[in-house]
């Protein structure tokens, strides 16, 4: 069936509480006005049950964007549909807004990016002209040098710094006051005041942001350090990629001047000093002080060893003064407020505040302010708006190309320059640049090499051979050429070069791979030994995101441009390679590949799911018989457990000929593909139609045998079988642990939906539902149960909505379905007396941040309340099932009873190999599949050779023509998947998202960008196809050793 | 090499200005830069013998620092900007397209002298990653397509 | 501007600037484009002119002034309209193309256009509150 398609969703909300403040004439009014602009066809009206947050009634949602409107009236809805529906904007005054924030317009301060910075050197920054010194001086500005040079001698002032404890903003955090005292007291004459505002890090803006928006405190706070230090001479050391900082800094000088602000006698007192611009050309070595120095005296940028310091030898010989244009900017606030508001800000020994760049994969880019001290993951998250697209944070680098990054589980740190130092990070010169998983840690690291290495003046060896030498062994990393000494080799080098090299610049270039291997040695290892890059960024490793992001490796880009050009079986032969579920993949998958497909940057990912699935179906009244590879072999190979790993490593191993069994416990084959994911997501004939393809391969499978019960290990092998695959899943359901869980109508997720699914349903008709949970289970048991006809499903949720581990598209459809969700909520105690009448809930709020970068929910005390319910399913998660076992310690067990195996899936029983979920924990069909290909592989190495190491399967690669010029696929778009309305779910498991039409389909795989043609290019690897298309993709593999 | 005779009166009336001034080397090479575009021999001498700094320090100075150039320029000048947030937001492939559509690599400039093209790091406007300086104008979220379209339409 | 020949002189001109700052937020309209970098970048500079011909279209005296970068550099153009006594109000990502609307709507109508702002800015500036 193919439905139009349809340009957005409207959700309306049709609960008894919306309808009281009016949602039917608000559907009404709707419907209308639709219709009137003729936007029928494109505007899908949906009218939903209650969604729980009844005050605010009625809501109205508008799907893609999920824009969330409450208390929207009647005569709402034409401005509703003329901004949203027709010109895309959102109506600002019907969105929600937090209670503290009521007002469309907040002020500054409320807004979260701002909510949390506190602006001393920034103050002026955005609110003055620049250009105008009378703006400057309204805001106080000139104030603090009018109060040096009539009240405070020298020793006043540079005391008053020191007892500000303001440390040097360039990075060094060396006190401020103290570098004042030295140069004040240096002896010879005449001396000098320079500022550092060769700004060279990349990735941080903030001295030119001061100048541009203010450089008037720059020039105060430099003529008070004169004043102090008894210069008369000054100079500010500019990049020249900064013009327009120049310009304004030209400005502000010569309108000080004309005040008689600087030059000689200023403001009427016999203290003279000058200013000086001198424009850097272009050498990030240039921001060491000694070499800056050099740069101003006309020479070669190199710095010299120290002592003597520039408070005693600096500019031509003379006592200089060097500071960043922040540090100089902080001082005409210390002045006036005194030391000891400065030093109350921020921690006690970095305090004030630190200005960052926040930039990267941040939402909101840009500089801000914070009070030193503050929690990084508040500068992330809060101020930074957490992460585009929804993806995971993974690390953020700060301190530019010398600094470090810093990992997830450090987001509690708190920032300052002490407490980053511990975790192997700098503060530097405040470049903070968050990266995603799309980011490669090791290639992050080469090209901070990349740039410190090209910077090195070369004076000192540890610096210009080390750099180079450590570049060369990260560059073939990436290229897939590494070896694991290489590790080693680096660590000696960074240390070598941290030791001995003559300035900062050398001493700090291995910190970025030196934080990279403390804290993503694991991603080094891929690369060495999978020859993986997992974040897909390394071209040599990568031939397109796609294949690199499915765990199956499925060669995407290659079936796509099959389905494009309507060669549906080839397409179809090339997926099941790699994985033999496409009719169940087409419908469940998560679809990694889909998150790192290039085409996103441009507009949407390709539906590469919905392509898979419609070629797959399109085949599906051709049935497929898998290739045989290997010759007929006797050893026998017991497969335990049917779901996607066990299948997928029966099909493999008995495509090379081997003999296989599979047992099943349940009177069907498909573990959790049958048992656990609802007919409405995944109908059963469908999946059968993928299962009995693999036992025409030959494999047999024996339902309703336990082990434990029916046959053991044991048994297994007297009955001659020379290898067993454990893949009996994770099929157990993980207890709440809370008072009362005994009671009746207490059903555990994963029985209920197995109960369901064996034709035997709990009779739910009208009763209250509570789920508790956030993953698949959870959201499976929901809809689920609505569809057997609760008369409400409550989903209860200890974190908040965007935590949630099930996949988006669910969460919608059970909102759409009329799931009430109770976010940052706990249950604490199952109520009633033998059957449960309801559940008591604590209410929690986000804390600091967890290890997996989310906010960890903090119970509220007295927050209690309770729901009232019929039945209560837990579904916080699942386990393996192992009370076969009874303790037998041949198999040794990690926590949450997965199986402990070796790098080739090896159990500590000697033929006993495991795979799946029993490995990896509750995961997706597509990483079974992935474990039950590398486990049949391993089966085979070790049935050959009798060893058990780790293989690495180094796929060929497949090159599918481009008939048609990808230009004219420039502006085509995605299309929308057609589903089951919500009116026709209700009471019945019918499949609720439906495929695409043919040309649809075809169409869409159009929009493929074909990474993988370029990659060819790049690699200049030949466009003729590889002829071995008659070998396994899986099995054809060259074989390396693990080193 | 097709360079004919440089006029180099414009040069003497600069380095007026700065022959008295110590230190004065960059400036007046920036200057220098500035008239012509580039550095050629001739400059170079003029300058030494006008600052009476030997043509070795000046040669010395002139390859230390990135901005000095020994070799004719484009009548454009793209910088692509590979600082870490412009890296992080996707610069290389802005690079390597740029890269193809002009014909030449980074550092390089067309034969027919329109266009240099040069990668450098961090133009300091990370807030709008990934980002170019053409000629003098920065540019912001940019993508290689929009890269190439704006290298198509250079005048 | 003669010089300042002591404190007291400077004190004067502080007083003289307040005054004059205190009369421009209370009388007539400024309207402050975000021209650091970034802003020129987006295309603070075409936003400007579009805001100046506007002006002048609609014949509305307003100062149109310039800032630096107030750090949020993923929203500029940034675009602050200050009119006597009310607040100033802050307009994110400001096209040229918008500019006819924002003129029409809040100056001449005196309405916030809502959906384009980001914030309003309180008289004594940003995080000094405490």
């Amino acid at each position: 069936m193919s439905e139009a398609l349809r340009r957005a969703n409207v959700l309306v909300c049709g609960g008894t509480g919306c309808e009281a403040s009016g949602s039917h004439d608000t559907f009404q009014r709707l419907t209308e006005e639709v219709e009137r602009r003729g936007l029928t066809n494109e505007v899908q009206l949906i009218h939903t049950g209650c969604r729980g947050f009844c005050a605010m009634g009625p809501i109205v949602i508008i799907y893609p964007e999920g824009i969330f409107y409450c208390q929207v009236q009647g005569e709402d809805i034409p401005l509703l549909v003329e901004e949203t529906l027709v010109k895309g904007h959102i109506v600002e005054r019907l969105t929600y807004k937090e209670p503290a924030a009521h007002q469309a317009v907040p002020f500054y301060s409320q807004i979260p990016f701002y909510e949390k910075q506190k602006r001393i050197i920034l103050r002026n920054c955005g609110m003055i002209d620049p250009e105008n010194l009378e703006e400057y001086i309204a805001r106080d500005g000139y104030q603090a040098l009018g109060k040096v040079l009539s009240t405070m001698t020298p020793r006043d002032v540079y005391g008053e710094v020191k007892a500000s404890k303001l440390r040097g903003r360039g990075g060094a955090g060396f006190l401020t006051g103290l570098k004042w005292e030295f140069t004040a007291r240096a002896q010879a004459e005449p001396k000098y005041v320079v500022c550092n505002a060769d700004e060279g890090d990349p990735g941080a803006f903030m001295d030119r942001s001061v100048i541009e928006g203010d450089p008037h405190s720059l020039l105060e706070g430099m003529i008070i350090c004169g004043y102090a230090i008894g210069a008369r001479e000054g100079y500010v050391y500019c990049r020249a990629e900064y013009p327009l900082a120049i310009k304004r800094l030209e400005i502000a000088m010569a309108q000080a001047e004309e005040y008689g602000l600087l030059g000689d006698n200023i403001l009427g007192t016999d203290f003279s000093f000058h200013l000086h611009v001198k424009e850097g050309a272009g050498a990030f070595v240039c921001g060491e002080e000694t070499a800056l120095l050099a740069s101003i005296e006309g020479r070669r940028g190199e710095p010299r060893p120290r002592p003597p310091f520039p408070a005693v030898v600096g500019l031509w010989g003379k006592p200089t003064n060097l500071n960043n244009v922040k540090s100089y900017a902080s001082v005409p606030q210390i002045i006036l407020n005194g030391a000891k508001w400065f030093a109350s800000i921020g921690s006690p020994e970095s305090p004030g505040t630190a200005i960052f760049a926040l930039t990267g994969k941040v939402n909101n880019t840009g500089l801000v302010e914070v009070p030193m001290g503050i929690m990084l993951g508040e500068i992330i998250f809060d101020i930074g708006g957490g992460i585009p697209n929804g993806k995971p944070f993974k690390a953020v680098q700060t301190g530019g190309p010398l600094g470090g990054c810093i990992p997830v589980q450090h987001l509690n740190v708190p920032v300052d320059f002490d407490s980053l130092k511990e975790v192997g990070a700098v503060m530097g010169s405040g470049g903070m640049i968050v990266v995603d998983e799309d980011t490669c840690m090791v290639e992050f690291a080469k090209f901070f090499l990349t740039f410190a290495t090209a910077e090195s003046c070369g004076k000192c060896v540890p610096c210009r051979m080390g750099g180079k030498r450590m570049l060369e062994v990260l560059t073939r990393i990436t290229e897939g050429r590494g070896r694991l000494q290489d590790l080693v080799t680096l660590r000696e080098l960074a240390a070598g070069m941290e030791e001995a090299s003559l300035c900062a610049l050398g001493q700090l270039t291995p910190g970025p791979v030196k934080s990279a291997l403390q804290y993503f040695e694991d991603e080094f290892i891929a690369h060495i030994v999978d020859k993986r890059c997992p974040a897909g960024a390394c071209t040599s490793l990568v031939r397109a995101r796609c294949i690199n992001a499915c765990p199956a490796d499925v060669d995407v880009p290659s079936y796509v441009a099959l389905v494009a050009q309507g060669r549906y079986a080839e397409a179809l032969e090339i997926h099941r390679r790699t994985n033999p579920f496409p009719l169940v993949c087409g419908r469940v998958c998560p679809a990694f590949c889909e998150d790192r497909c290039r085409r996103a940057d441009i507009d949407e990912a390709i539906a590469i799911r919905d392509a898979k699935r419609f070629m797959a179906d399109h085949e599906l009244e051709r049935p497929w018989t898998p290739p045989r590879y290997g010759e007929a072999k006797d050893q026998k190979v017991a497969v335990v457990g049917s779901g996607p790993a066990g299948l997928t490593a029966a099909l493999r191993l008995a495509q090379q000929g081997y003999p296989v069994t599979v047992f099943e416990q349940l009177p069907a084959p498909g573990g959790m593909m049958a048992f656990g994911i609802p007919d409405y997501r995944l109908p059963r004939d469908i999946l059968n139609a993928d299962i009995e393809a693999i036992t025409r391969a030959g494999v047999e499978i024996r339902c309703n045998q336990a082990l434990g019960r029916d046959f053991s290990l044991d048994s297994l092998s007297e009955d001659g079988y020379s290898a067993v695959v454990l893949a009996i899943g994770a099929h157990k359901s993980s207890k709440l642990r809370i008072e009362g869980e005994e009671k009746e109508g207490v059903l555990p997720g994963v029985d209920f939906l197995r109960e369901v699914a064996l034709d035997n349903p709990p009779d739910l008709t009208g009763k209250r539902v509570g789920v508790v949970g956030g993953g698949n289970v959870a959201i499976d048991a929901v809809r689920t149960a609505w569809r057997l006809g609760a008369s409400q499903v409550h989903v209860i949720y200890r974190r908040l909505r965007e935590d949630m581990p099930a996949y988006e598209e669910e969460i919608k459809a059970a909102e759409e379905e009329g799931a009430i969700f109770h976010f940052l909520t706990n249950p604490t105690r199952v109520l009633g007396d033998g059957h449960v009448t309801g559940v008591e809930c604590l209410v929690h709020e986000p804390g600091d941040f967890d290890r997996s970068g989310r906010r960890r929910p903090v119970p509220v005390p007295g927050s209690e309340f309770t729901l009232d319910l019929d039945v209560l399913i837990p579904a916080i998660g699942q386990s393996p099932d192992v009370e076969w076992l009874a303790g037998d310690p041949a198999i040794a067990l990690q926590r949450n009873n997965t199986f402990e195996v070796s790098g080739a899936l090896c159990t500590s029983r000697e033929g006993v190999f495991a795979a799946g979920d029993a490995v990896l924990g509750p995961a997706t069909v597509v990483e079974a599949v992935a474990q039950g290909n590398e486990v049949a592989r391993a089966v085979d190495h070790y049935l050959r050779t009798g060893t058990t190491e780790k293989t690495v399967m180094m796929p060929g690669y497949e090159v599918v023509e481009q008939p048609f010029d990808l230009d004219e696929y420039a502006d085509a778009r995605r299309p929308h998947r057609p589903e089951l309305p919500v009116g026709e779910r209700r009471g019945n498991f019918r499949e609720v998202e439906l495929g695409l039409d043919e040309e649809t389909a075809r169409e869409e795989c159009k929009r493929c960008l074909r990474c993988d043609l370029e990659w060819l290019e790049t690699m200049q690897l030949a466009f003729e196809p590889v002829p071995a298309r008659q070998a396994s993709k899986v099995f054809s593999a060259s074989r390396r050793d693990n080193q | 090499m097709e360079q004919e005779t440089l006029d180099l009166a414009p040069l003497y009336e600069m380095l007026k200005e700065y022959k008295t001034q110590r230190g004065a080397v960059i400036p007046a090479l920036q200057k220098a830069q500035g008239i012509y575009g580039w550095l050629p021999k001739e400059v170079l001498e003029v300058v030494s013998q006008e600052m009476r700094v030997p043509l070795s320090q000046i040669y010395g100075v002139v390859t230390f620092y990135s901005q000095f150039y020994l070799t004719r320029r484009g009548r454009h000048i793209c910088r692509q900007c590979d600082g870490t947030a412009c890296h992080v937001k996707g610069a290389a492939a802005i690079v390597s397209a740029a890269e193809k559509h002009l014909g030449v690599k980074a550092g390089e400039t067309t034969p027919d002298y329109e266009v240099t093209f040069e990668v450098v790091y961090c133009l300091g406007s990370c807030g709008l990653a990934p980002v170019a300086m053409i000629d003098d104008k920065v540019i912001g979220h940019l993508v290689p397509e929009r890269m190439v379209d704006i290298l198509d339409k250079l005048e | 501007m003669p010089k300042l020949k002591s404190i007291e002189d400077l004190k004067a001109v502080r007083e003289q600037a307040q005054r004059d700052l205190k009369v421009r937020t209370e009388t007539g309209t400024r309207i402050i484009v975000g021209m650091g970098t970034c802003g020129i970048a987006a295309g603070a500079r075409e936003t400007m002119h579009a805001i100046l011909e506007e002006l002048d279209r609609q014949g509305i005296e307003a100062n149109v002034t310039t800032v630096g970068c107030i750090g949020m550099c993923s929203k500029e153009p940034l675009v602050d309209i200050e009119q006597a006594g009310r607040p100033r109000i802050t307009y994110c990502n400001v096209d040229p193309s918008m500019v006819p609307r924002l003129i029409e709507e809040h100056l001449r109508q005196g309405n916030v256009v809502y959906e384009w702002t980001m914030g309003r800015v309180p008289s004594e500036g940003i995080g000094q509150s405490s």
